[in-house]
């Protein structure tokens, strides 16, 4: 093996640190195992023939993860799923709003007794998979990936005050989902408005 | 609710997602540790963000997935299914 071969085997063990985070991610946007493996798959094969186009020293789970993204946007594109239900931005809903609004002493209750006691933690994964494709995008890069604003804003190819509002319903959307599932009545609708 | 609560209550996402810059972190910092309501809320939506990433990385690729891409490290791949 020449020494590009080397250099090359070597640049590509970088990206293959990422799989489990590009995975995880994969099976949020798909919602399918197959899916998930599928667009991994062709996020690798992309990041291989292209990896000469990659700059050593950057951010290499950035760039997986633009090449994933944009993957995955082109696939909606050719066929679109049933389409997702569409939060209306508007007043603001928060978990920990709500209950307080209905009387119970949050304020003596840890984050994790009113989350994890009241019945609002296990359906985290599904809730997050039922929001709309840009904002489970954008939660997901966030909260779950721990990239920036600045990088999400890049690898989406939008703007940060797009991330940072897109975020900002992500997770009152998520809050609300998660209210739901725990068998309380429907949360308030949002009115619709700016935000 | 004071001016300095809404404030913070602006700011609070993105001092939890550490996007502030150092001066402003000050400011929500000395607002939290002042003001018990603020902080509480401060608590869950920190906690809620925890809790979406702990959730969210239980899922490994498969090993199957694993020895594909580490091929494709060391040798030319077959094409993907």
């Amino acid at each position: 093996m020449d020494q590009r071969g080397v250099a090359m085997s070597d640049d590509f063990s970088l990206f293959e640190r990422h799989l489990d985070a590009l995975y995880r991610s994969a099976l949020r946007l798909t919602r399918k195992p197959e899916d998930a493996e599928d667009l991994v798959q062709e996020t690798y094969l992309r990041a291989y023939r292209y990896r000469n186009r990659f700059k050593p020293g950057t951010n290499e789970k950035a760039w997986l993860f633009t090449i994933m993204t944009n993957v995955f946007r082109n696939r909606l594109r050719q066929r679109p799923a049933p389409e997702d239900p569409i939060d209306q931005p508007g007043a603001d809903f928060s978990i920990y709003e709500q209950m307080r609004r209905e009387g119970m002493p949050v304020h003596l209750m840890s984050p994790e007794e009113i989350i994890v006691d009241r019945g609002f933690g296990g359906e985290v994964k599904r809730a997050l998979e039922e929001l709309p494709v840009p904002m489970r995008m954008v939660v997901v890069l966030v909260d779950v990936e721990d990239f920036s604003y600045k990088e999400v804003a890049s690898i989406l190819g939008i703007k940060i005050g797009t991330v940072m509002s897109r975020l900002h319903r992500g997770r009152q959307a998520l809050q609300k989902k998660l209210w739901e599932y725990s068998g309380r009545p429907k949360a308030p609708s949002l009115a619709v408005g700016a935000g | 609710m004071g001016d300095h609560c809404e404030q913070t209550m602006r700011r609070l996402s993105t001092y939890i997602d550490r996007e502030l810059s150092e001066s402003e972190v000050k400011k929500v910092k000395a607002h939290l540790d002042d003001c018990p309501p603020c902080e509480e809320v401060f608590d869950f939506q920190a906690e809620m963000k925890r809790l979406v990433r702990k959730e969210c990385c239980t899922d490994d690729a498969p090993s199957r997935l694993r020895a594909w891409v580490r091929q494709l490290a060391t040798e030319k791949p077959k094409p993907a299914r």
